[in-house]
């Protein structure tokens, strides 16, 4: 097993860990990946991924237009909103 | 012993008591919160109108199903107009503008609901101790050591500490690797994790989708197949809900099986385990041979990498899941000076260590170089699991295991993650085959705690399940 860039994954997880809190994260990340890393010596040269563990085939409702949420239901959450928006800080200058 | 839905029921339409009398002894209890069994309990004022309903019903003589019925719900499903935060920091201001399927067919069927039962955070935990709000406590004590608290197990652990403590009558939970089952049997009462496919999973916090499944906590076996009956429907909301048939689960609950009975026990699974663990089996297995069932050995192929299976689908789905929660549309916000940084400080405070660590491992597990390795390899030995369990419920018609390795520990005395982890170990391996899976209260260990075994049956056959728990409750009963 390669060392693990704690750095990078947080980041793709889009987490900023503080400093002081890096080496716990990695040693656990490490010792868990090694933990699991017996999965590698099953040979499943012939076996397909199982996805939906009851492979039963997608029920699909009738093509109706019905009621959903409101736009005030669906902000009514929102940390912060412009009438009929989430607002956030400007990304493009 | 406390009292069943159905000798409720009867108290009520007697005119024993009334409706709001009943929710009243309940929420006394709930609001005493010594175990810190619920995050919210709902006001008398906000039940007031259903309290009424209910006691009409009553009057006019056609009760509902589960009519005024004081459940509790795990904070994990979302209740229009109640906050629900998934006991996480980063939900704690969040308010659903709608219910659950789950939650709506208790309503529906006449339940009401006491309030919102701690949990795990995000249902990450074996023991409830990764609640923001705090751990709840067993109110189960060791009888060699009266003050220390115990946990109540996880996720579902508020769940189970309220049904035990009786502040409410029955519990909604939710099981992604044994969170009903683990934390029923560490406080003594019945959890039942439905098939992967019954129960809707539209509206509950999601953690790893392929797994979640809702399912009851509660006194007794009868009063879980009460739950399972309000609840088992189909749902278009949910693309993996079964549009199969459902049976009545109450009726022939207590009838005998027609025909021969066998049931398997995997040997594997008992190697190194403690006397209190093997007694539960032993017990388990001379109360149903009574009845003429059959018990065989079975031996499976692949127990040791179940765990390491799930330690690396469930972080991977729930690092997916768990990418929602940014800060923008709903839940806490921590300010920053981009959209970037927004992103950043609302998850990075947001959530706590253990969620932490599972969206890390899952972004590790996903990441670029490692998918094939970890998550695909995962997902096909995920097959090899779930082929296990068909080759031997092709040999037989259920399998015994225990629902834990242990009875309830002290809060704070397993701060190991792998060796928390290991906590699942009987339950996490039905959740990967996606069978249903019961656990009963079957003795107390020599510290005069209760320990549970577990019954896992065929795919979407739970009624028979629950006539085979409902047989070896009557034999196992033990008294508080």
């Amino acid at each position: 097993m390669s060392d693990i860039d704690i750095k990078r994954i947080s980041y793709l997880a889009k987490l900023k860990l503080p400093s002081e809190k890096e080496e716990f994260y990695s040693i656990s990340l490490k010792d868990i990946i090694k933990w699991v890393d017996n999965l590698k010596k099953v040979d499943t040269s012939k076996t397909e991924p199982l996805h939906n563990v009851t492979e039963k085939t997608v029920s699909i409702r009738n093509d109706e237009v019905s009621k959903s949420n409101s736009v005030d239901d669906v902000l009514s959450n929102a940390p912060e909103r412009a009438q009929n928006f989430f607002k956030v800080p400007k990304v493009v200058e | 012993m406390k009292n069943s839905i159905s000798q409720i029921k009867k108290a009520l339409i007697e005119k024993k008591m009334s409706v709001g009398e009943l929710y009243d002894e309940y929420l006394a209890k709930a609001k005493s919160g010594n175990n810190n069994s619920f995050n919210l309990v709902i006001d008398r004022e906000n039940n007031i109108s259903s309290i009424n309903d209910s006691q009409n019903r009553y009057d006019n003589g056609n009760p509902l199903p589960l009519d005024g019925i004081p459940l509790g719900i795990k904070d994990l499903f979302c209740t229009k107009g109640i906050r629900t935060t998934a006991s996480s920091k980063i939900l704690s201001n969040f308010i659903p503008n709608y219910e659950s399927f789950v939650t709506q067919q208790l309503l529906n069927d006449g339940s009401i609901f006491i309030g919102k039962n701690n949990c795990d955070e995000f249902a990450m935990g074996s023991s409830n101790e990764t609640s923001y709000f705090g751990p709840v406590i067993n109110p189960w004590k060791n009888k060699n050591s009266q003050k220390d608290n115990l946990v109540p197990g996880g996720s579902s652990g508020g769940s189970a500490a309220a049904v035990a403590e009786g502040s409410c009558v029955a519990s909604m939970g939710t099981d992604t690797g044994g969170s009903i089952r683990q934390p029923a049997s560490l406080c003594g009462i019945v959890g039942l994790k439905p098939t992967f496919g019954s129960c809707s999973r539209w509206g509950i916090v999601a953690f790893a989708s392929s797994l979640d499944q809702a399912g009851p906590l509660t006194n007794c076996v009868e009063d879980a197949a009460y739950v399972l009956n309000s609840i088992n429907k189909h749902d278009f909301n949910d693309s993996t809900s079964s549009n199969h048939q459902r049976e009545d689960y109450l009726v022939d609950i207590n009838n005998s099986f027609e025909k021969k009975i066998k049931i398997g026990i995997p040997s594997d699974y008992l190697e190194d385990v403690s006397d209190d663990i093997l007694n539960q089996i032993d017990n388990t297995k001379k109360a149903l041979s009574k009845h003429g069932i059959e018990f065989v050995d079975v031996k499976f192929k692949t127990t040791e990498y179940a765990l390491s299976t799930y330690y690396i689908l469930a972080p991977a789905e729930a690092s997916s899941n768990l990418a929602r929660y940014d800060g923008i549309r709903y839940g806490v916000r921590e300010d920053g000076e981009s959209l970037d940084d927004i992103y950043l400080n609302s998850r990075t405070k947001g959530f706590g260590d253990e969620v932490t660590r599972r969206i890390l491992i899952g972004a590790y597990v996903l990441s670029a170089g490692y998918y094939d390795a970890y998550y695909r390899q995962a997902q096909k030995v995920r097959r090899l699991i779930k082929n296990d369990f068909q080759r031997i419920l092709n040999e037989v018609d259920f399998i015994l295991t225990p629902t834990t390795p242990n009875e309830a520990f002290k809060i704070g005395d397993k701060l190991d993650p792998i060796s928390m982890y290991k906590n699942d170990i009987y339950t996490v391996p039905t959740s990967l085959a996606g069978l249903p899976g019961i656990s009963i209260p079957s003795g107390l260990s020599k510290n005069g705690l209760p320990l549970g075994v577990q019954f896992i049956g065929n795919y979407f056959e739970e009624k028979s399940l629950l006539q085979l728990a409902a047989l070896a409750e009557k034999e196992l009963s033990f008294n508080e």
